[in-house]
């Protein structure tokens, strides 16, 4: 490990995602962030205590998901007839219409991606509060990263407002108590992610892997490849 | 802060996923596991086989029905563009302007722009690499924006279904879209911006 973790680029360093121009980051202060000169892409930004605020977040997040999940999102009332759609339904309705792809895809972008990302920012956030090294860290910040492109939280949020725009001439339409949930859900959400910068989390869970090492419970993955 | 070397000039390559700078010679991340490459593996061919794809779809996408809507025993077929000449003769211009741009101009902006920047890699003027890198960005940004649409119609089928009075049912176009989203969202993660910059420097040289 220590012949290709030692150098200081690799420890304090960042290079461009977009245009590979390397940059130190360690000397950021709190609320400061960093952009690549050359070609302007957002590199990290540094705030401090902000893995309290992301647990808050997370947890008042979850909470919002199970109560958008068990109400009625929305009623459409024409002539005197009425219809009731859940959040779930959304997803089921097209299963029904033989669509079961797209009613898969759905499902997983606006309920299940999003739940998994937030139960396993919980266990992330906790580990590192409490500053724990457990061996499945990296993993779970391996899956939380890679989800992070296919949750659509906001952009289903802003599908039912149009939506709500394109049918408000033709009828009724009742907000339920799930479609103020998942409005909030969406907002907690962004928040929650807005707070795991992604350079600072990994820089925090490999400093607890740095001080796991030291005090002698080397973790079994770091012996493994150690060449 | 600035150095003016890039990461692979020094022998290093940067984690795709949580960004660590490693020596190149490592098969994974020591940070996070993931497989470590000093840039995206095959990144043109596989943006253009996403775009080719992307593109082929985007046909009955806008060809095929996308909401079919049943009142009163009468069912009516809509397509994209369908929807927005009904708009423009029912006199709502400004609706009909913004489906039309939301739904069939950015996507279709998204895979050209795509088809350009994959081009670009080693024709494009060398002076406006900034430009085509903000581009990119934008593309990437706009991406999963455009599945609007896709819930909008998920939404109302699954609102909308008053016994015989009025029921909408998804058309098999909001699949063909739904791929094409899925497609160019996949096209626009598999494109390296760092290949425009490694030319920059080729022909510094």
């Amino acid at each position: 490990m220590s012949a290709t973790g030692s150098s200081r680029e690799e420890l304090n360093c960042l290079a461009c995602p977009s245009c590979d121009l390397v940059f130190d980051i360690s000397k950021l202060n709190d609320g400061e962030s960093a952009r690549c000169t050359r070609c302007g892409h957002f590199l990290t930004v540094y705030r401090e205590g902000t893995l309290h605020r992301v647990m808050a977040f997370t947890s008042s997040a979850l909470i919002l998901m199970a109560l958008a999940c068990s109400f009625p999102f929305m009623t459409f009332k024409a002539s005197g007839l009425e219809s009731v759609m859940t959040l779930p339904e959304t997803a089921l309705k097209l299963w029904i219409y033989d669509m079961p792809g797209l009613s898969l895809l759905v499902a997983a972008f606006i309920i299940i991606i999003p739940t998994l990302m937030l139960l396993l920012i919980l266990f992330l956030v906790g580990a590192l509060l409490l500053n724990r090294n457990y061996s499945w860290l990296p993993r779970v910040g391996r899956l939380v990263y890679t989800l992070e492109s296919w949750s659509m939280v906001e952009v289903f949020f802003i599908g039912v407002l149009v939506s709500l725009v394109k049918i408000a001439k033709m009828a009724t339409i009742v907000m339920g108590i799930s479609f103020w949930a998942y409005g909030a859900f969406s907002i907690l959400f962004i928040l929650a992610l807005s707070g795991l910068d992604r350079a600072q989390c990994w820089g925090r869970i490999e400093a607890l892997g740095i001080k796991g090492m030291a005090s002698g419970e080397v973790p079994s993955e770091r012996l493994g490849d150690n060449e | 802060m600035n150095s003016s070397l890039t990461a692979a000039s020094r022998g290093l390559a940067s984690c795709h996923l949580c960004l660590k700078l490693v020596s190149h010679t490592l098969h994974d991340c020591p940070r996070c596991g993931s497989e470590i490459h000093i840039r995206k593996v095959n990144s043109l061919q596989h943006t253009l086989a996403f775009l080719i794809t992307a593109s082929i779809l985007y046909i009955p996408a806008n060809l095929l029905p996308i909401m079919i809507t049943d009142q009163l025993g009468r069912s009516t077929e809509s397509t994209i563009l369908g929807g927005v000449v009904l708009l423009i003769e029912l006199g709502s211009i400004p609706i009909a302007l913004v489906i039309f741009i939301a739904s069939v101009m950015i996507p279709l902006a998204k895979l050209l722009v795509m088809f350009y920047l994959c081009w670009s890699v080693h024709h494009g003027p060398p002076e406006g690499t900034r430009q085509r890198t903000v581009l990119y960005r934008i593309t990437e940004f706009i991406g999963k924006w455009s599945l609007i649409d896709v819930f909008v119609v998920a939404i109302l089928v699954a609102l909308i279904h008053l016994s015989n009075l009025l029921v909408i049912r998804p058309g098999i176009a909001t699949v063909a879209f739904a791929g094409v989203v899925i497609a160019s969202m996949l096209a626009a993660e598999s494109f390296d911006p760092r290949l425009m910059w490694d030319q920059l420097e080729t022909e510094d040289e």
